[in-house]
């Protein structure tokens, strides 16, 4: 019998494992904010420079406004942000000057809570991002144990790596991140007291996808052991799929089990519903149960990735060659030192077995981001690479141009560049993305501040209708409602 | 943190506080008069407790009625809205003794602020400019008060609000009539006879700062200009205040907020100063410890909540909000539609509403309770709804204002849609910046 919270992830990774990152916009989040706060929640998933990104390329919406007015309407739950320490939007490693500006403006436009992540489990990089946000504010850092099956990934490993995070005062707490659904209830029951063991006091949360449909399960074995404080969870169509578990599902198990669970359930039903709505109103497909797959547990490759293969494939006629392709991926990976099989690492990956399955030879082909992967421009990798393979790849003329390309500027070459009486916040945009795109976000104004899922479908209607300057005067009638749309009016 | 909210209150701020109360997934019990059972508060609420019969002094007046139904309704906070009950200190003091939450600041606040002498004290304790002026038991008191400060006066009761019982005097021959009815009247509006003579600024805007605080931090959410009045009752307002110099805006703010640290006031306010048109001189007139009628300006620009940030704040919580995270944009203003007839000199004319249609579109925002068929009834204030335009600057918000008036169809009663169509029109207005004898040249 544990005291278990919950930390929903519906807003960040529930919007991104399920509707591509691009599902939910501001209006849609500050909508249900207030009430996602009063559920007792111990922290929001909420924001990474992706969905930074996707709120100014997609949605023309600043980012640093929807964080500060979410942050308004929640003072009782932590939002968190998730990093691999040293980017911020652009894929390059940027300057620390600039990383811990960025670090200054989460936490001052409502950041409580950071998920330090490095895929290569680099602990000193880890260390690193962990102070400078510390450096810059007072919120938590949580560090990553990102978990993969390897023959390098054991229980000693990552309890040696949760020892040495541990020892450092900037990082407050832990959680086993398997971002793929590959940990059984089995491997939980020897990982997290191996994990525990190495961080003594500090707290242990579990973040478990159902990818193939063992996210549940896996999260229920490690509140059973008592040592696990926080399990992860996706609210109504949000959890299951390829998301964490459903939240009233989890809830409903932690009870049955004897756990007890400080979530107040008729507001989680009521934000479940509001989620339930939106996903009816957009068109945007829930999460559902996943079937077992054994297979996934050996090649680790996503669903996406593997049909954009298969695609590829087929358009060179060379179908038959797809279980070749597999096999390939699998010797590709241990070559390159086991990366873990989270983006941008599958597609690096199983694009390399394509290239040596279908080329003359082996790495005769090989892509820029592999070139970089091996230059450690994405960091220093978990285990070192086959000198051979290692050594074929970094021989070829591309691989010194890469080596030329001119590293992410620095933070003061970066303020000459936008001039020194820039805003922060928007410096920080323009110095990673497109200026385009930031000066049409910042054209469209703020953000709405509701959204009514009920009226949407509505609201489409008559925009579509005024859209058609032919029809001056449009009537909707039906049992119960009247509608007049008049020339001239226009619907935003 | 409140999980049942009544709201004792009616009209489009009823609505207005059940729309943000249902966002935190809290209960509303909307508190209705017999003859508001039927309206769109009453349909939208989660319950509804009627409270009395119709007029105001049985039901939304009526502190026993209010306190007895929030009872019996098992809310644990009560929201008052504006008006009504919303700065009775009495009525906040018998909620606490039955354990309800006041959504508002703590009685003593209220006390502090209710009464314009003490929140004078504490505004000049805390450094605020005030105007020259004091407090007159009876016509003599009052003759002597307005010869120290010099001609024109104005006439205010001690108790009042809302502009109720205020008197200008230009010269020494009117101000003994003038005091006699200002304080008859300020006995039967507010129960309290004691008037305030303080010098009449010729040519004042009316400028305000809306303040958020929860005890101990506060933080200002930028200016209102609410100058154009009529016989002391506001129109229309802007935010923020436009023509103002950067080093006035920013020394009206601090004042206000330095106000609100002074009194660890708890909740939303707002803290209204006298601008001298001319010169910029600003002087602290009061502080109203409520939500304001025009509070959706200051939402549009800021995209805060204030209702939602009332109620967290009022449940228990720290603002999390802090200075630097406020970033007014652009412009905005509203207008008060009330159902009046031009015709007859603006008096309220109740009714039933034969059609409603309010314009909709990008940076448009109504408030208001009433659709085709809603009643106007003749108990209370006339006020139908607001309309709130933003736009990136102020020539675009009131370009904007103006074709959204041109578009809005109100029949069944007649209302101030013609007026604000005029005023959107003139020049003064266009220019910004008016000050509160508008309407004196106004044709």
């Amino acid at each position: 019998m544990a005291e278990i919270s919950l930390v929903d992830v519906s807003m960040r990774d529930g919007n991104q494992s399920l509707w591509g990152a691009t599902g939910l916009n501001t209006a849609q989040m500050l909508q249900i904010a207030g009430a996602t706060d009063r559920v007792g929640f111990r922290a929001i998933d909420f924001a990474s420079s992706t969905h930074m990104a996707v709120a100014v390329r997609y949605f023309r919406e600043d980012p640093w406004e929807r964080l500060r007015r979410v942050h308004a309407a929640m003072p009782n739950t932590p939002l968190q942000y998730i990093t691999t320490g040293m980017r911020f939007i652009a894929w390059q490693q940027a300057d620390p000057d600039f990383m811990a500006l960025t670090y200054r403006c989460l936490q001052r436009s409502g950041i409580g809570k950071f998920i330090m992540l490095d895929p290569m489990h680099d602990a000193d990089a880890v260390i690193a991002g962990a102070r400078l946000v510390k450096q810059e504010g007072g919120a938590q850092v949580m560090a990553a144990l990102t978990f993969t099956l390897s023959e390098v990934h054991t229980d000693q490993f990552y309890a040696d790596f949760a020892r040495k995070l541990a020892a450092c005062p900037d990082i407050d707490l832990f959680y086993l991140k398997d971002p793929s659904g590959l940990m059984s209830a089995e491997r939980v029951r020897s990982l997290a007291p191996a994990v525990k063991a190495a961080i003594g006091g500090k707290s242990l949360e579990i973040h478990a996808h159902c990818t193939i449909g063992r996210g549940a399960v896996t999260s229920l074995a490690a509140a059973d052991l008592g040592i696990v404080d926080a399990i992860h969870v996706g609210i109504g169509p949000l959890g299951e799929g390829s998301s964490l578990p459903e939240a009233g599902r989890m809830l409903a198990n932690l009870r049955e089990a004897g756990h007890s669970v400080a979530v107040d359930e008729a507001m989680l039903a009521k934000v479940s519903d509001y989620w339930w709505r939106l996903a009816r109103a957009e068109a945007l497909p829930p999460g559902t149960p996943q079937a077992f797959d054994a297979s996934f547990t050996r090649h680790q490759i996503a669903g996406g990735v593997m049909t954009t293969t298969r695609r590829q494939l087929a358009e060179l006629k060379l179908e038959h060659r797809f279980d070749e392709v597999i096999a390939e991926t699998e010797r590709v990976r241990a070559e390159l030192g086991h990366p873990i099989m989270v983006t941008p690492f599958p597609q690096m990956v199983m694009s390399q077995a394509l290239f040596n399955v279908i080329g003359t030879e082996r790495y005769a082909q090989v892509s820029d981001e592999v070139l970089r992967y091996v230059m450690g421009k994405f960091g220093r990798p978990t285990s070192p690479l086959d000198p051979a393979v290692e050594a074929a790849i970094r021989d070829r003329p591309r691989a010194r141009e890469i080596e030329r390309e001119p590293s992410f500027p620095t933070l003061a070459d970066l303020r000459r560049k936008f001039g020194p009486h820039m805003a922060d916040e928007e410096f920080l945009l323009r110095a990673v993305m497109p200026s385009d795109q930031v000066d049409a976000m910042l054209a469209a104004g703020p953000s709405r501040g509701h959204y009514n899922p009920d009226a949407a479908p509505m609201l489409r209607l008559l925009r579509e209708l005024a859209g058609r300057p032919a029809a001056r005067d449009i009537m909707v009638e039906m049992p119960g409602l009247r509608l007049a749309l008049h020339g001239g009016a226009h619907v935003a | 943190m409140i999980r049942r909210l009544f709201i004792a209150n009616r009209g489009e701020i009823a609505l207005r506080v059940i729309r943000s109360a249902q966002r935190l997934g809290i209960v509303t019990i909307l508190g209705a008069s017999e003859s508001d059972k039927d309206s769109l508060p009453a349909r939208l609420a989660d319950e509804v407790a009627i409270i009395g019969p119709a007029p105001a002094a049985q039901s939304y007046l009526d502190v026993a009625a209010v306190v007895a139904a929030a009872r019996a309704a098992r809310a644990d906070a009560v929201h008052p809205g504006y008006g009504f009950l919303s700065e009775n200190a009495g009525f906040a003091r018998d909620l606490a003794a039955a354990g309800i939450i006041f959504v508002g600041p703590d009685p003593a606040g209220l006390d502090a602020m209710g009464d314009k002498l003490a929140a004078r004290r504490v505004a000049t304790e805390a450094g605020l400019p005030v105007v020259p002026g004091g407090e007159a038991a009876d016509a003599n008191a009052a003759m002597a008060r307005a010869l120290e400060t010099g001609f024109p006066v104005l006439l205010k009761a001690v108790a009042g609000g809302g502009g109720k019982g205020m008197k200008r005097v230009t010269c020494a021959e009117d101000l003994p009539a003038a005091i006699s009815m200002a304080m008859s009247e300020a006995q039967a509006s507010f129960g309290n006879p004691a008037v305030y003579v303080e010098r009449f600024i010729g040519s004042g805007r009316h400028v305000e700062v809306q303040v958020l605080g929860d005890g101990e931090n506060a933080i200002h959410l930028g200016t209102r200009d609410c100058s154009i009045q009529r016989r002391f009752q506001k129109l229309v307002e802007e935010a923020p205040a436009p023509d103002l110099p950067d080093a006035v805006r920013a020394g009206l703010e601090d004042a206000a907020v330095k106000l609100t640290k002074r009194l660890s006031y708890r909740g939303a306010g707002t803290v209204e100063f006298l601008v001298d048109a001319e010169t910029h001189d600003y002087f602290f007139l009061e502080m109203n410890a409520r939500i304001q009628v025009e509070h959706p300006v200051t939402e549009a620009i800021t995209g805060i909540d204030l209702v939602e940030q009332q109620l967290l704040v009022a449940g228990g919580a720290k603002l999390t909000l802090d200075q630097s995270m406020i970033r007014p944009h652009g412009h905005a203003i509203e207008v008060r539609i009330n159902a009046e007839d031009p015709a007859e000199d603006f008096r309220p004319a109740p009714g039933v509403v034969t059609r409603a249609a309010w314009p909709a579109g990008p940076g448009i925002r109504i408030d208001s309770h009433i659709a085709r068929g809603g009643v106007v009834p003749p108990f209370y204030d006339s006020l139908i709804g607001k309309l709130i335009v933003h736009g990136q600057s102020r020539a675009e918000a009131v370009a904007g204002m103006a074709r959204a008036l041109a578009a809005l169809r109100i029949e069944g009663v007649p209302t101030t849609t013609g007026l604000h169509r005029r005023i959107m029109a003139d020049p003064r207005f266009m220019a910004g910046g008016v000050d509160t004898r508008f309407f004196e040249n106004f044709v």
